[in-house]
């Protein structure tokens, strides 16, 4: 595959392309669905294909093939031209990228047991004891679904600058849901743990932190309280903290929608944006769900430190955002499959350490809102706005937490919200394993931070 | 573009799995062509195409269900496919509820569904409507960065099952999308509009750029709003996404009938006033979300799901209505060939009222004009906390500023009860959804 893909890129360069890329992307897929103590479905697939991308008299061209023969590339290549060529008399934002030097490399992630080595029925029988616990923790459970999936990805990306990477990820995830029912009321509760690694990460699952916790969750959601509405100090748990993170901050910081003029911090590098205790940092060389060594242009990947005690320093690059905005890239794009050009995405992004206890946090807050569990979030980013809904939350009176809340979401402004920290804790955890969407492209990343204070945002409420 | 041939691998796979004695099994197949214009910053930065082939398989053994795709439609990938269903099927255990897959059914063929045009459309002129597109915003104002694009696509698929089904289908679609953003300052006015539908003739990539400047023009000098309680009135881009659609989506499939939404127990129960009528037809000729035959080879067919306030019926696909002992009502979604059947709404037509936008507008005191939003509830309690993603404050019967960082919050089902008025007007979307505007009694508002 290797020579194929470099015999292309030759062949790109003979065309008159100044940049060629080819891109063979492959992902094997196994997942288990249990519900109500059954096996329901296990299924496999497998993605394969080659994406071709093009620079042609400064215009961009990409097309993608399912078939790895020679004779599909080729045709793959010449649409990709082709491509560039039918926007020659339409583009305004010109196809520009950083020369880079090229890497040449092989990197397979070790895992202590292979899923692919474990048969489908030694699986099911440990999905169904996990379940088991969640389904018989209390009468109220109504319903108790566990999601298993292992998945290996391999990358190669060979281009015009001579880099040849093959990359080989396996990630495996499961999540536990779980729905409680007392009278009319039903609510859920869900726990999900995933990283780069084997089926040692299921083998290793206490039923304690996840799926019983899954299920005292949605129990205790039964007799929780809708929120109180309006603008309040909240502290927010690391998974709260890195969804926050992800789309407060870690979407406006991707270059690509730096340089095309959809972010709100476009043109507030260097300046200071957040309080002093604000640390933040996306690191892909990190063990976490969205972990690699090269992203999906044969970079080598760096952390990035996006903003550094308050100040804003770094943007995350592709090689187009870093040639745009006059800095090196350090390894920030990739693509859902061969299916899509690579773009500017987060990895495993996190707000830093700090120093305080919980306890230092939330003694002085008269009366707030602790937030606890991620559900889901998304931003504009143009105008700074965004909503993080949350599993659960409880209201802080004087210092302790009191009654427990449900349905809570916040919403805020990246630039106000970011000066309203005003207490970091030193418990870091990367507990948000997940899939990030943009631009219709789906991607594997991890968000966290230790609990902190944000001393005024808007909770949305029904009180 | 070359003629592909979807039956011979489907009829490979289905001669394999018949020798396995399995109890039912289907096989799916399809193939796609897509074309992008992608603009991003100063406009078109990038154009992309890509073809895409699969095949999926079905497979169920005494009540336990296997699934396996593959993007090579190659001999040698088929059986691997066949051979991973098969035992798959062998390792999963009985569904109780799982009663067999649909036998076949003649349905008149939907017309409109697929467009020459753009079957054989080039990225030539993809670009040049994407020029338009932006050409149309400048014509309002000069000097925006954007983000949005035009696709297009061609889809052939093929069905078929062990009970008899043998169903292709051929589809197009078109979408354009555009999101100026303009700056003064720190101020920053931003909007989006869209459009999509089966063919080129059935959208407005001028509308779309004109409408989408203006709109965020418009979105200058937003400003924080109290918190309160407040009327909403819902333009047909925020009622479809926050009202309709998470309805009828909770009124579908499994979920809804194993008591898992907050739509559940709804059956015969009054959920939004006597004026309030909900359709889903998935028969409407050239609409996007049409189709002569579900996802299970049943035919599509209208469906009156809320008459005179009351919920009438589930929206179901073939698993759903055995737990029920009833037919199918032709909602299976097949989410292409990675084998996963699931029900949902197809083209959703909410009976247009007898107000106008304009007197619902001049009849409010104080609230809030929605213009874009998805208040999407937990789908299991039906509690929402939402942002309203851009919306302007309405003070004594006319709209004043746009509104930032307000949130809405409440219970989906609180919003059908407190529906107090249907425009007369309203949006078609895909040629076929049709949601009007919507004005709700009082809904509590978290801000300043």
């Amino acid at each position: 595959m290797k020579d194929l893909l470099g015999k292309i890129v030759q062949k790109g360069l003979s065309e008159g392309t100044s940049f060629c890329e080819a891109r063979y992307f492959e992902e094997r897929v196994n997942s288990i669905s249990v519900e109500n103590g059954i096996a329901r479905v296990l299924s496999s697939g497998i993605l394969r294909g080659i994406g071709i991308r093009v620079i042609v008299g400064g215009h961009w061209g990409f097309a993608s093939t399912n078939i790895p023969s020679r004779e599909s590339i080729e045709k793959a290549l010449e649409d990709a031209i082709g491509g560039a060529k039918s926007i020659t008399s339409f583009a305004r934002e010109e196809a520009r990228i950083v020369e880079v030097k090229p890497s040449i490399d092989t990197v397979v992630h070790d895992v202590k047991i292979n899923p692919e080595d474990v048969s489908p029925e030694e699986k099911v029988k440990r999905m169904l004891e996990l379940e088991r616990d969640a389904r018989t923790f209390s009468d109220r459970v109504k319903d108790t679904f566990i999601s298993y999936r292992d998945i290996v990805t391999r990358v190669i990306v060979c281009n015009s600058f001579g880099t040849l990477v093959e990359e080989v990820t396996p990630r495996t995830s499961i999540y536990c849901r779980v729905i409680a029912k007392e009278g009319e009321n039903m609510q859920e509760g869900f726990e999900g743990l995933g990283n780069v690694i084997g089926y040692e990460l299921v083998e290793g699952i206490n039923v304690e932190d996840f799926s019983l916790k899954a299920a005292r969750k949605a129990v205790s959601l039964l007799s929780a309280h809708p929120p109180p509405r309006g603008t309040y100090p909240v502290v927010v748990d690391p998974r709260v903290g890195g969804l926050f993170i992800h789309e407060a901050i870690g979407h406006n910081s991707e270059g690509d929608l730096v340089f095309s003029g959809q972010s709100i911090i476009s043109d507030k590098m260097h300046q200071k944006i957040a309080s002093q205790l604000v640390t933040i940092i996306d690191d892909p060389t990190r063990r976490n769900y969205g972990h690699f060594i090269y992203d999906h242009e044969g970079v080598k990947a760096k952390p990035h430190v996006i903003m550094k005690d308050g100040v804003l320093v770094g943007f995350l690059h592709s090689l187009e955002s870093a040639a745009k905005l006059g800095c090196e890239p350090e390894g920030s794009a990739r693509a859902q499959s061969h299916h899509y050009p690579p773009i500017v995405r987060m990895s495993n992004t996190f707000l830093a350490a700090g120093d305080m206890t919980l306890e230092e946090i939330l003694e002085d807050i008269d009366l707030g809102i602790y937030l606890s569990g991620s559900q889901y979030g998304y931003v504009e980013s143009q105008k700074g706005q965004f909503t993080c809904k949350v599993e659960e939350a409880w209201l802080i009176e004087k210092g302790d937490l009191t009654e427990h809340l449900r349905d809570v979401a916040i919403s805020g402004l990246t630039l106000e919200a970011l000066k309203n920290i005003t207490a970091v804790g030193r418990d870091l955890k990367m507990e948000m394993p997940g899939t990030c969407g943009k631009s219709g492209q789906g991607m594997y990343v991890d968000a966290g931070s230790p609990h902190f204070r944000i001393d005024s945002i808007v909770v949305g409420g029904r009180r | 573009m070359a003629e592909v041939d979807l039956v011979t691998p489907v009829e490979k796979a289905m001669r394999m799995l018949s020798r396995f004695n399995m109890d039912f099994y289907d096989v799916f197949a399809s193939y796609s062509r897509s074309l992008n214009i992608s603009i991003l910053g100063k406009g078109i930065n990038e154009a992309t195409s890509h073809v895409d082939i699969g095949i999926g398989v079905r497979v169920f053994k005494n009540k336990g269900m296997g699934v396996a795709f593959s993007q090579s439609l190659e001999v040698n990938d088929i059986e691997t496919v066949v051979k991973r269903a098969v035992g798959f099927a062998r390792a999963s255990q009985p569904d109780p509820y799982f009663k067999g897959i649909p036998g076949p059914s003649k349905a008149p063929e939907v017309p409109g569904l697929c467009d020459d045009e753009v079957v054989n459309l080039t990225l030539e002129t993809a670009s040049q409507i994407s020029k338009e597109m932006i050409e149309a915003a400048e014509s309002v104002r000069r000097g925006a960065m954007y983000f949005g694009g035009f696709n297009a696509g061609h889809v052939k698929a093929y069905l078929k099952s062990s009970t008899g089904v043998s169903v292709g289908l051929e589809k197009t679609y078109v979408s354009v999308n555009i999101q100026p953003v303009y700056r003064e300052g720190d101020d920053v006015g931003s909007s989006y509009e869209f459009d999509y539908g089966i063919s080129l003739s059935a959208i407005n990539p001028q509308w779309v750029g004109k409408t989408a400047a203006e709109k965020a023009i418009e979105q200058f000098g937003s400003k924080k709003v109290e918190s309160g309680s407040m009327p909403l009135i819902l333009l047909p881009e925020a009622s479809g996404t926050s009202l309709f659609s998470n309805l009828l989506a909770a009124l579908s499939g499994e979920s809804a009938v194993k008591g898992r939404t907050f739509a559940s127990g709804l059956l015969n129960k009054q959920v939004g006033p006597e004026s309030l009528e909900v359709l889903d037809d998935g028969t409407i000729p050239g609409a996007v979300a049409s189709n002569t035959y579900d996802g299970e080879g049943v035919p599509r067919r209208p469906l009156k799901v809320v008459e005179r306030g009351v919920v009438l019926t589930f929206l179901h696909n073939s698993y759903s209505a055995g737990i029920m002992n009833v037919e199918s009502t032709g909602h299976a979604i097949r989410g292409g060939y990675s084998g996963y059947v699931g029900a949902g709404p197809s083209n959703i037509r909410v009976k247009p009222g007898d107000s106008t936008l304009e007197e619902m507008i001049a009849e409010t005191r104080r609230g809030i004009l929605v213009t874009r939003a998805s208040l999407v509830p937990n789908m299991v309690s039906g509690e929402f906390s939402s942002t309203i993603d851009e919306g302007f404050l309405i003070e004594n019967g006319e709209k004043k500023h746009p509104v930032k960082n307000l949130m809405a919050g409440g219970h989906i089902l609180d919003l059908f009860r407190g529906i107090e008025l249907i425009s007369k007007e309203g949006r078609v979307f895909g040629g076929g959804h049709f949601f009007p505007a919507v004005k709700i009694r009082e809904v509590k508002l978290s801000g300043e």
